[in-house]
C-alpha cells in the first residue's frame, strides 16, 4: 500500500481533505457482489440484489462493463480495489477515490448523511431477517417489494432542508461549542430524525408533502413490522439520495483529480500510454449519450478556465446548480451537446436542436428532482373516505400511465382507501382513480374509461 | 468476505426463482411464440424474460433528453446519420428496458410444460436398455477403509470365531475382533433399466406451406422434443422434409429450410418406415413419428398409399403416430379428414388441426396427452 500513501500525500498536497480512507482488495468476481449491495457487505435479503448481481456479472463476462472503483460514503471512507487490475489502474482508482472522499466530506448535499451506515445496514439486515423468520419469506418479501416500489417517493431536498433547520437551531445553543462539524451534524441528525421508525404523528399530517413514503409509514394502519420495513427502506433511500443528486459533479470532481494527480507525478513515464487509454475509455461518450464522468470533468476544466473557485463549486453544488452555474454557450457548442427528441410515433430519437438555451434547459429539466417525476401528496379527503389525492407536476414529460396505475394500486392496498392521481398526457389533464383495485382514467371532460390491463 | 458471497448466492437464487415464476405464469405465451427456438443448448434454454422491475412512476415515451456528438438537426441521435432507426434514446439519464435472458434447464422447462398442459408421464414400452451406472452400498468385502467398516458383521464374525475356537465364556462374554474378522461395506452395482426413444419429425415444405405454417410446425416440434427428452434418457431426433420427395436433413436445415414444389406425403412415410427397419428396431426403441402439413396431397391415390402404410406397417411399430395439420391459405385440409375417416377410434393415431399459433398448446396436449 505504498502507492496508496503516495496517492494520499499527493491528494492532500493538492488541497483535498477527507476522512481516513480504507482500501480493501477484492477478487474480480466478488466486486460484483459488493457492488450489487451498493458497496456494503450486508443488505437485507432481496431478489433485487440478486438481479443486480446477475446484471453486473453478465456485463463483466461479456466485457461490456468493468467496475474499476467502488467507494462508500462513510467515516472512514471505504474503497474497494480489484485484485486483477494493473498497478497503473490501481493508482488511477486510488487517486479517483481520494477525489470522491473529499467530495463526500465537503459537499453540502452529503452533510446530512449518516457516516456510520455500516452498522445501520447491519442492523437493518438483522431486523428484516428476524421478520422473515417470524412472518415468512413470502410475506416479508412481498411487502419489501411494495416498499421498494414507493422508494423514490420522497422529497430529494427534504434531508438538506431538515438538516439546515436543525443546524441553525443548534447554532442557537444545540450542539456543544467546539464540536467538529461532523459531530454537530450527527447530533442534529439524531435530533431531527429520531430513529428509523418514527411513531405515528398524533398531530395529523402536514400537507402538501412530497415525502409520500414517510407519510404512509407514519399514517397508514400498518403492523409494527411493516411500519419498520417502510422506515428501513426510507432511511436507506435517504442515505443513497445525495449520490443520485450529484452524479455529474461527484464523478467530474473525482475524474478531474485522478487525471491531475496522475499526470502531476504519480504516474511512471512508462505507464503514460496505458493511463491515457484507461482514462479516455472511462470518460468517453457512447454515440449520442451523455457520460457523467466526461461531462463532469469537462465542466470542471471549463470552470477552471473561467477562473471559478473549484473547491467552492464542489462544496455547494448538486448536479442541477453546478450545470446551471458553469455551463454556458461556449461549453455547449464545444461539447456538441444537443436536445434529442423522441417522436410520439415511430421509435428512435433524433437531434432536435442545438440551441444552447434549449439544451441547457432540457438538461436541467432531466436532472431536476433526481431525474424522477415529481409526485406530490396534495390532500387527504376528510369525511371518513380518507382518499389520497396525488398530483404529478407535469413538465412536458408524460407518465407511463399503465405502470402508474399499478403503483396506485399498491398504494391503495397499503393505505386501505382510494387513491387518485392528477396528471396529464400532453396538454390534456388525466385523472387516475383506484378504488377497490379498480382503475379508472378520466380526462378533463368525458366519461371515465377503464384502463386497458397491463400487457405482459 | 465469505459471508457476503454466500449472501449474494442466496439473493441470486431467489431472483432466479422469481424469474422462473414469471416464465411459468407466461408459459402460454411462450408456447405460441418462436422466441425459444434457437436458444436451446444441450441442457439449458435461454428464455427471454420481460423486465421484472418493480412498478414505479416513470416517464413515458415522449421523454426527451440531452445527447452529445456530431450530426445535423434531424439526424438520428445516436450518431448514425440518415435513416432514423436509433435504438436507445439519446437521453443520458434514461433507464433502458432490460430484457433478461434466464437460463432454464430443459428438464425444468419440460416440467412446467407438463404442469401447464397436465401431461401424463409416459410408460415406456419395448426392451429396456441396461444402464449400469449407479448402485447401492449393500455389498460386503474383506478389505476397505475404516470409515466403511461394518460393525455388526465384523462382531458377528468375531463371535463365530470365538465360539468355534472354544474361547467363548458365557459368564464373561468378551469378543475382540482380530484383523481377519473385519468386514467392510462395498458398492454393489445395480443396473437400472433405461429406455430409448426416437422422434421423427416430418414436415411438408411444399409451396403451399407458408412461413407462418412452418413456424407453427417448428414451435410444436420444439415443445414435443422438450417434453419427450424429459421422459427418455436416450432420445434421438430425426428430421425429414418432403415435397414430392422426402429426405433426411439436420436440425438446422429443418428449422430454417424454405422449399417449394408438389406434395407427395407417402414419400415421407416410406422414408420413415425404411429408417425404422434399418436403424430403429421397435424392440429397442419407443418410436414417435410426427407429420405436419397443410393437408394437401398430390392425389387421392397417394393418400390411399399413405393410409395403407400407416395401417399395415407403421402403427404396429410405433408408440403413436401423430399428424398435425396447419391451416394455410392454399391447403384444402383434406388429408386430416381422410386419416380420421380411415382410422375411427384408433388410439395410436392422433390428428390435430392448428389454425394459428394460439392453437399450438391444444395440439401439443392432443399429441402428448395420452401418455403413450
Amino acid at each position: 500500500m505504498r502507492e496508496a500513501r503516495r496517492a494520499e500525500d499527493a491528494a492532500a498536497a493538492a488541497g483535498l481533505s477527507f476522512f481516513e480512507v480504507v482500501f480493501e482488495m477484492l477478487d474480480a468476481a466478488d466486486v460484483n457482489a459488493v457492488a450489487a449491495y451498493g458497496g456494503f457487505p450486508t443488505r437485507y435479503p432481496s431478489w433485487r440484489f440478486g438481479m443486480e448481481y446477475e446484471r453486473l456479472s453478465k456485463g463483466h463476462e461479456w466485457g461490456l462493463s468493468k467496475i474499476y472503483e467502488l467507494v462508500v460514503n462513510h467515516d472512514p471512507t471505504i474503497a474497494y480495489l480489484v485484485r486483477s487490475n494493473s498497478l497503473m489502474e490501481q493508482k488511477l482508482v486510488m487517486a479517483h477515490v481520494f477525489g470522491h472522499a473529499d467530495f463526500f466530506r465537503h459537499n453540502a448535499w452529503f452533510a446530512p448523511t449518516e457516516r456510520h451506515m455500516l452498522d445501520r445496514f447491519e442492523e437493518h439486515t438483522r431486523r428484516v431477517q428476524d421478520y422473515i423468520e417470524r412472518y415468512g419469506q413470502d410475506r416479508v418479501e412481498r411487502f419489501l417489494d411494495v416498499a421498494l416500489s414507493l422508494e423514490p417517493l420522497m422529497d430529494p431536498h427534504g434531508p438538506q432542508r431538515r438538516f439546515r433547520t436543525a443546524q441553525s437551531r443548534a447554532q442557537r445553543g444545540g450542539a456543544p461549542a467546539g464540536a467538529s462539524q461532523v459531530e454537530r451534524s450527527r447530533a442534529n441528525l439524531r435530533l431531527v430524525m429520531g430513529g428509523d421508525n418514527p411513531a405515528p404523528d398524533p398531530a395529523g399530517p402536514e400537507l402538501p408533502t412530497f415525502d409520500l413514503l414517510t407519510f404512509i409509514a407514519e399514517h397508514a394502519e400498518l403492523e409494527d413490522w411493516e411500519r419498520d420495513v417502510l422506515g428501513i427502506v426510507a432511511a436507506e433511500a435517504e442515505y443513497f439520495l445525495p449520490q443520485r443528486l450529484t452524479k455529474i459533479i461527484n464523478e467530474g470532481w473525482a475524474s478531474f483529480w485522478h487525471s491531475r494527480l496522475l499526470t502531476g507525478g504519480l504516474l511512471d513515464p512508462s505507464e503514460l500510454v496505458e493511463f491515457a487509454d484507461c482514462h479516455s475509455s472511462a470518460t468517453q461518450a457512447a454515440p449520442g449519450q451523455l457520460n457523467p464522468y466526461k461531462l463532469g470533468i469537462e465542466l470542471f476544466r471549463h470552470a477552471e478556465r473561467l477562473g471559478l473557485d473549484l473547491f467552492r463549486l464542489r462544496a455547494v453544488h448538486n448536479d442541477v446548480s453546478f450545470v446551471d452555474e458553469v455551463m454556458d454557450e461556449e461549453f455547449i457548442e464545444r461539447s456538441a451537446l444537443f436536445v434529442s427528441e423522441r417522436p410520439r410515433s415511430g421509435d428512435g430519437s433524433r437531434i432536435g436542436t442545438r440551441d444552447h438555451v434549449a439544451v441547457k434547459q432540457e438538461l436541467l429539466r432531466s436532472l431536476t428532482w433526481g431525474g424522477q417525476p415529481r409526485i406530490e401528496l396534495v390532500d387527504v379527503s376528510g369525511g371518513g373516505s380518507r382518499e389520497l389525492v396525488l398530483r404529478h407536476h407535469h413538465d412536458g414529460r408524460d407518465l407511463k400511465l399503465d405502470e402508474a396505475a399499478v403503483v396506485l394500486e399498491t398504494i391503495e392496498r397499503l393505505w386501505r382507501a382510494p387513491v387518485k392521481l392528477i396528471t396529464a398526457e400532453g396538454d390534456e389533464e388525466r385523472r387516475l382513480t383506484v378504488n377497490g383495485g379498480d382503475v379508472q382514467v378520466r380526462g378533463s371532460e368525458g366519461p371515465p374509461s377503464a384502463l386497458p390491463s397491463r400487457a405482459g | 468476505m465469505g459471508g457476503q458471497i454466500y449472501r449474494i448466492d442466496r439473493d441470486r437464487a431467489r431472483f432466479k426463482e422469481v424469474v422462473r415464476g414469471r416464465i411459468r405464469e407466461d408459459l402460454q405465451r411462450y408456447l405460441a411464440s418462436s422466441e425459444l427456438i434457437g436458444k436451446r443448448g444441450d441442457r439449458v434454454v435461454s428464455v427471454p424474460v420481460p423486465s421484472v422491475e418493480l412498478p414505479r412512476f416513470r416517464f413515458g415515451s415522449n421523454e426527451s433528453g440531452v445527447g452529445q456528438g456530431p450530426g445535423e438537426v434531424g439526424d438520428a441521435a445516436d450518431g448514425r446519420h440518415g435513416e432514423g432507426d436509433a435504438g436507445a434514446g439519446g437521453a443520458g439519464e434514461q433507464e433502458g428496458t432490460h430484457i433478461l435472458e434466464a437460463e432454464v434447464e430443459l428438464e425444468e422447462l419440460a416440467s412446467m410444460l407438463g404442469d401447464e398442459l397436465q401431461l401424463p408421464n409416459i410408460l415406456p414400452r419395448g426392451r429396456d436398455e441396461l444402464d449400469a451406472s449407479g448402485g447401492q452400498w449393500s455389498g460386503i468385502r474383506g478389505q476397505g477403509p475404516q470409515s466403511l467398516r461394518h460393525f455388526r458383521r465384523t462382531f458377528r464374525r468375531a463371535l463365530v470365531r470365538t465360539i468355534a475356537s472354544g474361547e467363548f465364556d458365557p459368564e464373561r462374554p468378551v469378543v475382540t475382533p482380530i484383523r481377519e474378522d473385519h468386514l467392510y461395506r462395498a458398492l454393489k452395482p445395480k443396473p437400472r433399466p433405461e429406455s430409448s426413444a426416437v422422434i421423427m419429425h416430418m414436415m411438408d415444405v411444399s409451396g403451399s406451406m407458408g412461413r407462418e405454417q412452418k413456424d407453427i410446425v417448428r414451435i410444436e416440434a420444439f415443445w414435443i422434443d422438450t417434453w419427450l427428452r424429459s421422459q427418455y434418457r436416450n432420445l434421438e431426433v430425426v428430421y425429414i422434409v418432403h415435397d414430392a420427395a422426402a429426405k433426411v436433413v439436420d436440425k438446422e436445415t429443418f428449422f430454417h429450410l424454405r422449399e417449394s414444389g408438389g406434395t407427395k406425403i407417402s414419400s415421407a412415410y416410406e422414408l420413415c418406415l425404411d429408417l425404422i427397419k434399418d436403424r430403429y428396431p421397435p424392440e429397442d426403441f419407443n418410436i414417435y413419428p410426427f407429420h405436419y402439413s397443410d393437408g394437401d396431397n398430390w392425389s387421392a391415390r397417394d393418400t390411399e398409399r399413405c393410409v395403407s402404410l400407416v395401417r399395415d406397417e407403421l402403427l404396429s411399430r410405433v408408440n403413436q403416430f401423430c399428424y398435425g395439420q396447419v391451416k394455410s391459405a392454399y391447403g384444402s385440409g383434406q388429408f386430416k379428414k381422410d386419416l380420421d375417416t380411415a382410422f375411427p377410434g384408433e388410439d395410436a393415431l392422433v390428428t390435430a388441426g392448428v389454425d394459428d399459433r394460439a392453437g399450438i398448446p391444444r395440439a401439443i396436449k392432443a399429441f402428448l396427452g395420452q401418455g403413450r
